[in-house]
């Protein structure tokens, strides 16, 4: 079942020159987790906001084109509508707090009140994803109060707790330790096992290869690829594109190694590991 | 050139956030990793001066960062903020990469001149008259580096610079860096991207709940698989294909990897 | 990072007061006077005020308050005392200045009107969360948008303290001197301003897309994280001031 089509997106920011999507093409199935990579001011951020509405109702600017998320159609609904499906972490943690609560505990109920969850569902929503993200520590610290990592994590934290049915994901670990990147990309996972359909913004290639179904490169607003992590981090004009493949497919791609019986490189770490054992060098 | 005794430090007094650090810092190039919330920021914030420490010591060039103000530790040691909103406040990108020079005293010109030097080297120069908060994250975050890397202090210190940085990005920081480098400077970074430590840094000290977890060479650090696991860190990528693949010695670039591969078989 | 309400926490029986009662003896202690006014009656009501206040352990809080106002009515008793047109019978004179019964009696009628006022907000204000009282008022039908810009403000002023003294951390990060004498500090303020303001602004534009996201202007009927603060004894105490208040008019009608 399609959960997100975008058909001949096209967009502009107001006072801007260029378009910052290009007549952007791609569905995306439920359960799926989509990679976006691409150099900076690819037009990832926009795409991520097109899809909760942010693009184009908080913006304004010029649209073309349709965007249906959860079966709404992105322009003819509001973003309040469609948060109810949709929920989505911003690329910079720090100016993502609601300001009006006290408490790291607080500020992730914020979003249930808004949406209507029952009060015992609140505290164990809020429990969990306390756990998930083990920001229990700092549970009753001010929001304003924390570590750039602990203050991303509460960004997470606060979206995932709405259980939104897509969750779009800009970037969310930029400020993580490299255990808690893991970890919220096992979550992540985990979630998009459970039905979840997914779309995350990412620089991490290692990462957008090991976890993602499949991978939107873009490229000046437009689609270059979208493709399984195999095939687009194998293109030989990935480095023309402001991309470079994760560490394991540039090291077997010097050495000339591809997985056995195709045309790919490997791309994670276990996959370069069984093709170089198996090359034996 | 910097030294630190039994320092110690907390926001509020219920929680101590560092614990009696002891470190000595030379010239060579240094990271500092380390989980979320250990400390690390509070840490530079103190060398900087703009925390003050409860307790301990710290000594740049000699003096007591105590009895000086942060404007005067300013002509020193220089500091790019973690969050580029926090660092920014000027109309232009321009004015905002002059401001520091022009407050350690260097003439208009100069600092013009520096200023345009800076931002040559993060590729924002033709955008000297746009407003900083007209940038992205990632833009907002090398003007930050052009405004301090414009002051020329002896002592650098970066909080993630390459968060939100495609490969372009984290090249130009790296050739910063090895800029600063080669003009005999202390660099210190603090970062969550291992592949870019090994590839840029000399000496490695891990941070875990307030205290130092480890410190040395970077590849020694990173051949510390255990200890780097209880700091929430972990080896860069290529480091654990080599272990997987029985590499004898720690691996940390991945030219060392294809030359090692090339020139002999590593034991199965 | 603190919050710039004067609440202070509490285990007394005013705390446990719910927010909507404390906010009904506002009117009542502000109107019984109005209705009936006998000094008697003003310094009933200033009393009981004062006792609650006493009762909450939250009187050393009033002091500061209390000393601004005391500033300012004292210029009202002088004033009033000396210039006001009726003024008739004189009280006493020092030199040149003459003060009058009548003027005096008006000012001490304002006076206590002042106090007792103050001291109704002041059981309000020390005695209960902002965010209580605000999520009190948005379960009796309050818009949450309203419930939300009262509330950030308890949060946003500090915060903006809060950005001037990260910005000033920029500033003498990068050499520009903060500390030290009067003079270098107003020096250094100043320029604070223009870039506090415009960094709020920008906070506000990215904060507006974050609490969109959040379901801000959903249409659901919102939930509230804490149970409704409730009193046992709250419906008698709403009555009771009610009825206080209408057998005032009826005194002052009738009798
Ligand atoms: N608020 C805005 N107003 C005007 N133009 C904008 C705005 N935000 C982004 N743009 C422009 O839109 C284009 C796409 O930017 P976008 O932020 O989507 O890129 P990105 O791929 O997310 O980059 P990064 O990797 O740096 O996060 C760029 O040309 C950028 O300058
Ligand atoms: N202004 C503050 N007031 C109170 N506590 C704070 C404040 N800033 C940070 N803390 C706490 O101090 C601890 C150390 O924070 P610090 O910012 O130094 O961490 P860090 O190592 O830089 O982490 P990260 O990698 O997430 O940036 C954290 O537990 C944090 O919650
Ligand atoms: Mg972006
Ligand atoms: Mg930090």
């Amino acid at each position: 079942m399609k959960r997100i089509v975008v058909e001949g997106l096209k967009y502009k920011y107001p006072l801007a020159d260029s378009l910052a999507l290009n007549d952007v093409t791609f569905d995306i199935k439920q359960g799926e987790f989509i990679g976006i990579i691409g150099k900076n001011l690819a037009g990832k951020s926009t795409l991520c906001q097109a899809l909760v509405g942010l693009v184009p109702h908080f913006y304004k600017g010029a649209y073309g084109g349709k965007v249906f998320v959860g079966g709404l159609e992105v322009k003819n609904h509001s973003i309040a509508d469609i948060s109810l499906k949709v929920g989505m972490v911003f690329q910079n943690p720090f100016t993502q707090v609601t300001g009006s609560k006290m408490t790291v505990y607080e500020e992730i109920a914020f979003g249930l009140e808004n949406i209507g969850v029952p009060r015992s569902e609140i505290i164990e929503r809020i429990d969990s994803v306390l756990n998930l993200l083990k920001i229990e520590q700092v549970k009753d610290h001010n929001p304003f109060d924390l570590s750039g990592g602990q203050m991303q994590r509460m960004a997470i934290a606060s979206i995932i707790a709405m259980k939104p049915d897509i969750l779009v994901l800009d970037e969310p670990t930029s400020q993580l330790d490299p255990a808690g990147s893991e970890e919220v990309f096992q979550a992540i996972q985990s979630l998009s096992k459970q039905g979840i359909t997914v779309i995350l913004a990412e620089h991490k290639m290692e990462k957008i290869a090991q976890y993602c179904d499949r991978v939107l490169l873009l490229n000046n607003g437009k689609v270059v690829d979208f493709d399984t992590p195999g095939k687009v981090f194998s293109r030989e004009d990935l480095e023309e594109k402001g991309v470079t493949a994760p560490v394991y497919t540039r090291v077997c791609k010097a050495l000339g190694v591809k997985k056995a019986g195709t045309d790919e490189y490997p791309v994670t770490l276990e996959e370069a590991e069984r093709v170089l054992r198996g090359d034996g060098a | 050139m910097i030294k630190i005794a039994n320092l110690s430090f907390s926001y509020n007094k219920e929680t101590p956030v560092l614990t009696g650090i002891k470190l000595e810092f030379d010239r060579r190039s240094t990271a500092i990793i380390g989980q979320n919330g250990a400390g690390k920021t509070t840490f530079v914030k103190l060398l900087k001066g703009l925390l003050k420490a409860d307790e301990g010591e710290i000594l740049i060039h000699d003096h007591n960062v105590n009895r000086k103000t942060a404007a005067q530790l300013a002509r020193t040691i220089g500091l790019v903020f973690q969050n580029p909103n926090d660092q920014i406040f000027k109309r232009t990108v321009l004015d905002e990469v002059m401001f520091g020079p022009l407050n350690i005293k260097m003439d208009k010109q100069t600092a013009k001149e520096k200023a345009i030097e800076a931002l040559k080297m993060v590729e924002l120069d033709g955008k000297l008259e746009m407003n900083p908060h007209d940038l992205s994250l990632s833009e907002k975050k090398l003007l930050c580096i052009a405004s301090v890397v414009a002051m020329e202090t002896d002592i650098i210190i970066f909080d993630e610079p390459t968060i939100a940085q495609d490969h372009g990005g984290k090249e130009k920081i790296r050739q910063i860096i090895q800029a600063l480098k080669d003009k005999n400077k202390l660099v210190m970074t603090i970062i969550h991207d291992m592949d870019f430590v090994a590839e840029n840094f000399e000496r490695t000290i891990v941070f875990t709940e307030g205290k130092v977890l480890l410190d040395g060479d970077t590849r020694y650090v990173f051949s510390q698989k255990e200890l780097l696991e209880t700091a929430c860190v972990e080896a860069p990528g290529i480091t654990k294909l080599a272990e997987r693949l029985g590499f004898k010695d720690t691996v940390i670039t991945v030219e060392e990897f294809i030359n090692l591969k090339q020139t002999c078989s590593p034991p199965r | 990072m603190k919050s710039i309400s004067l609440y202070e926490e509490g285990t007394s029986f005013v705390h446990d007061v719910d927010p909507i009662t404390k906010l009904w003896y506002i009117p009542f202690a502000i109107l019984i006077p109005i209705i009936l006014p006998l000094f008697t009656v003003s310094f009933l009501l200033i009393g009981l005020s004062l006792a609650l206040l006493l009762a909450a352990k939250v009187i050393r809080k009033t002091i500061p308050v209390f000393g601004f106002v005391f500033l300012i009515l004292i210029t009202v008793v002088l004033i009033q005392g000396m210039f006001k047109p009726e003024n008739e019978t004189v009280l006493f004179q020092i030199g040149p200045l003459t003060m009058y019964k009548e003027g005096l009696l008006f000012a001490l009628t304002i006076t206590l009107r002042v106090i007792n006022i103050i001291g109704a907000f002041m059981i309000l204000v020390l005695t209960t969360k902002p965010s209580d009282l605000v999520e009190a008022l948005v379960r009796k039908g309050m818009s949450p948008r309203i419930g939300y810009v009262v509330v950030s403000v308890f949060q946003i002023i500090p915060e903006m303290m809060a950005t001037m003294s990260t910005i000033t951390d920029a500033q003498r990060a990068r050499g520009m001197e903060t500390e030290g004498k009067l003079l270098v500090r107003i020096k250094a303020f100043l320029p604070l301003l223009g870039p506090v303001v415009l960094g709020s602004l920008i906070n506000t534009k990215e904060r507006a897309m974050a609490l969109e996201v959040r379901g801000f202007n959903s249409q659901a009927p919102k939930t509230f994280l804490y149970e409704e603060k409730t009193y046992q004894f709250s419906k008698i105490l709403q009555m009771g001031m009610l009825l206080l208040t209408v057998a005032a008019v009826v005194w002052r009608i009738f009798l």
